[in-house]
């Protein structure tokens, strides 16, 4: 099978039920946004292929349920993942206090250096904002994530957020690569080696038994 | 030999890795009735120092080991019997110190990590596999990671899983070698492989056979005919494997010193077609009732609705019934009183949340938690459907509160996501804001379990259902099992909430009330996942999906499936999972059904005269008896009762 990308990143978008996870990426995937969506069971994900710097890149995005009694079920899909959105809605005091709950959830669920990113999203509805931007980049800086103000609704930010932190990742991809020794392709593209092995059938002798 | 039963346990071993679930599958010269025990396989240092690889059955292993936390396992369903215990505990514990399994590690010549890691086979004698063990996780590779510092060894240069141990015997280490090396191709042109491969598809078994005949000449008259490199591709490699597999899956080898027994494994009878009947209909219902308006036939409308479903006109009666808002045995003034009743503790229960001032709710954060999750759920539940569309929609605010009232009638559960999905399809037919709470509540009754705060039950529930699919499409549980996707965590969304979200709501409807009967057997909706998954099977396993792929395919499948195909094909697989020779207590003790071993004596039955032609498939009626038969190749399915025969007829 050709491979039509360079790299595959894996991405997670969390928070608290309602801040607009699935509006975000339906944003992202479809350019597109509905105003009767519909609440997430379970988890899923989409798929958008970008450009970078030359590179083809696919994002592979998932999307989980935020409310609290799933998250045994949705944490079991944080391994792998390259990058986290960690959203938060501007008119949602307690989401946004959620945030540091999340975080911590990855710090238990995640590996160590994935990269992240807060934003705060349906920041549209000024009107109804009760968390001020201010708040936001002093979170952000407290945890030393990169911040940005969303609206899925008007299309703002998003896709500048997906592309800040496919490309953070891909730096320190490779980042990665350039110091372990020649250029050799080692830690950094783990994820792309697992998925070209997957597809891989086995050796067809392996399965050749005496019986 | 060199697996014997150890009498007595050298005081001074010592444990140098254990690996617990490892189920005993086979040994040569042990008794039937020690295998499929589980227990544990250990590398051993005896006294001399020397090594040995050890397995003990559990009953010698204490029960405080909690490392085996089997909660997501992946857990076989080889049936494992339940050992009869008699006598005290010390000969027990005798007799299952004799069950002990050793291997020493100077006499090990060959070991074989297979099936994705869950079987390895050990052999101390070229060509015959004298121990198969079964890894209940999957996971033998780390021990055999652990066994080559024990043992140094070479891999076979054609089967990746095959070890051979070189240091103490170089002897039989040549053999091995030239066993691997073996070329089964002898003839040389792509034209053989491809003809190879042509018969696989036609006849698997006996192409199978004839590789394994020319594999045979080789051994015994030398492989003058090799020319040449094979070229085998990808493609062909793939055919072989899978041909490989299925013959070994069909089939299980006994053997002792003299003889091999080759067994064709347990199957499946054939699947029934049971097509769906008509569904209830007014008239059928109305004559149900006695004069007073009792419905004393409770099993046999159960059937009706379980076979055909109901007619719409009298959805909102019948489905009071189901959701055991109205008792069956209740009369028409009965259940006016109780309607009464229930209608003045409804408004009382809202009563209590509706007067909560704004300070209260301030200072109440666990309700307004409770409350926005509500709101922000109703404000995205069905609103495509007319019934919700549209802004200041009259029926959210229903929504709503009947959502609400719950949370104050069962504070403990309260509002959990998947609640406004439950709930949306019973307002949208019943239309009444009080009979909607009551047979939301009698639904929440059956699927409460779904909502646990630790998630156990879902957890139990897609355990449950590994297990049947395992039993029922073990090819495809091995596959999700091989990719990672052994915890079904695909199918969550189809369990949380009945399906809601994978069909229309005019067949959500249908399944859900079929479902309610809970007939044919507890758990049927589990079934319906199995005949969802069944269906889909080739193309899981044909394109070869991995993790991701699996969960893809299963949520694209919302909107596409068939209602009564779905139906008739699950009740298909119940017929055949009750009717198989191997059925396990396990799968028993899922569907609600008597375990296999407390299963009374049946008496031997009066021969039922064969109404239909002789093509094998009749219905019999017999208006004395209180079952109708169904006979399906050669499969008797009890349909109906008596009753319920004469109503349809």
């Amino acid at each position: 099978m050709a491979k039509t990308y360079d790299y595959l990143f894996k991405l997670l978008l969390i928070g608290d039920s309602g801040v607009g996870k699935t509006s975000i990426l339906f944003r992202f995937s479809e350019d597109a946004f509905n105003i009767s969506f519909i609440s997430t069971i379970g988890i899923d994900f989409k798929i958008r292929t970008i450009d970078l710097d030359g590179k083809k890149v696919k994002l592979q995005i998932w999307d989980t349920a935020g409310q609290e009694r799933f998250r045994t079920i949705t944490t079991a899909y944080y391994r792998g993942s390259m990058g986290i959105m960690l959203v938060y809605d501007v008119t949602n005091e307690k989401s946004f206090e959620n945030i540091k709950n999340w975080i911590r959830n990855i710090e238990e669920n995640a590996s160590a250096d994935v990269e992240k990113m807060i934003l705060g999203n349906k920041c549209d509805l000024d009107a109804k904002r009760q968390v001020s931007k201010e708040r936001g980049e002093q979170l952000a800086i407290e945890y030393q994530i990169k911040f940005v103000e969303t609206s899925a609704k008007d299309s703002l930010n998003v896709e500048y957020a997906f592309y800040t932190l496919a490309r953070d990742i891909k730096a320190k991809m490779e980042k990665k690569q350039e110091a372990s020794n020649p250029p050799g392709n080692r830690s950094g593209v783990h994820q792309l080696k697992d998925s070209d092995r997957q597809r891989k059938p086995t050796s067809w002798l392996s399965r050749c038994s005496l019986l | 030999m060199s697996s014997s039963s150890v009498e007595d346990i050298p005081e001074q071993c010592r444990d140098l890795f254990t690996q617990d679930g490892v189920l005993l599958k086979s040994c040569m010269g042990r008794p039937i009735s020690d295998l499929n025990s589980i227990g544990m396989l250990c590398i051993v240092q005896n006294v001399d120092s020397s090594k040995c690889i050890e397995w003990r059955p559990n009953d010698l292993i204490t029960i405080d080991s909690d490392t085996q936390d089997q909660e997501w396992a992946v857990v076989n369903t080889i049936g494992r019997r339940q050992r009869t215990l008699s006598g005290n505990m010390t000969s027990d514990y005798a007799a299952a110190r004799a069950r002990i399994i050793r291997i020493q590690l100077n006499e090990l010549k060959t070991f074989k990590c297979s099936r994705n890691n869950q079987q390895m086979q050990f052999s101390t004698k070229p060509g015959v596999w004298h121990n198969t063990f079964y890894f209940q996780h999957g996971n033998a590779e780390i021990f055999v990671a652990n066994l080559k510092n024990h043992v140094k060894t070479a891999k076979t240069r054609h089967d990746r899983n095959t070890y051979v141990v070189v240091e103490p015997n170089v002897e039989s280490q040549e053999l091995n070698r030239s066993f691997a090396e073996l070329d089964i191709f002898t003839e040389n042109t792509t034209d053989v492989v491809w003809n190879f491969v042509h018969n696989f598809k036609q006849r698997p078994y006996a192409t199978t056979m004839e590789a394994f005949s020319k594999l045979n000449d080789i051994v015994y008259y030398g492989n003058e005919a090799v020319n040449g490199k094979r070229d085998v591709t990808e493609e062909v490699a793939d055919l072989l494997t899978k041909s490989m597999s299925a013959l070994e899956d069909a089939t299980s080898v006994t053997r002792s010193d003299e003889y091999e027994v080759i067994n064709v494994k347990p199957t499946l009878p054939p699947r029934p077609c049971i097509p769906r009947g008509t569904s209830l209909s007014t008239e059928k219902w109305e004559g149900l009732h006695d004069t007073e308006g009792r419905i004393t036939e409770v099993e046999g409308v159960k059937q009706l609705i379980f076979r055909g479903g109901v007619a719409n006109s009298i959805r909102h009666s019948v489905w009071k019934y189901l959701l055991d808002y109205h008792p069956w045995t209740m009369t028409h003034a009965e259940i006016k009183v109780l309607q009464k009743k229930r209608t003045e503790e409804y408004f009382s229960m809202k009563l209590q949340w509706r007067s909560m001032t704004e300070g209260q709710e301030a200072r109440f954060s666990e309700y307004r938690d409770r409350k926005s999750l509500v709101e922000k759920d109703v404000n995205r539940t069905d609103r495509t459907h007319p019934f919700y569309a549209g802004d200041n929609n009259p029926n959210l605010v229903i929504l709503q509160d009947i959502l609400m009232t719950y949370v104050m009638y069962n504070f403990d559960l309260g509002y959990v996501q998947g609640m406004s999905d439950i709930l949306a399809p019973l307002l949208l037919l019943l239309g009444n804001e009080v009979d909607s709470f009551w047979c939301f509540v009698g639904f929440m009754d059956k699927i409460a379990s779904n909502f646990d705060m630790d998630q156990a039950g879902m957890k139990q529930q897609l355990l449950n259902l590994q297990q049947l699919l395992m039993f029922a499409s073990p090819e495809l549980a091995r596959h999700l099992a091989a990719k990672d996707s052994a915890n079904m965590y695909f199918c969550f969304r189809w369990l949380l909430v009945w399906f809601k979200r994978e069909f229309s709501h005019k067949d959500i409807m249908r399944l859900w009330e079929v479902l309610w009967t809970g007939l044919p057997c507890a758990n049927f909706h589990l079934l319906i996942c199995v005949a969802i998954l069944d269906s889909e099977k080739d193309v899981i396993m044909h394109k070869d999906c991995g993790f991701t792929e699996i969960l893809k395919h299963v949520n694209d499948l919302s909107m596409c499936l068939d209602v009564d195909r779905i139906l008739s094909t699950a009740e298909g697989i119940y017929h055949q999972i009750i009717s198989a020779p191997h059925l396990t207590d396990q799968v028993c003790v899922i569907l609600g059904i008597p375990t296999v071993g407390a299963k009374p004596e049946e008496p031997e039955e009066p021969e039922v005269p064969q109404a239909g032609p002789t093509n094998g498939n009749a219905v019999t009626y017999n208006p004395d008896m209180e079952e109708v038969t169904l006979e399906y190749n050669g499969l008797q399915i009890s349909v109906v009762t008596q009753t319920v025969w004469a109503l349809l007829a």
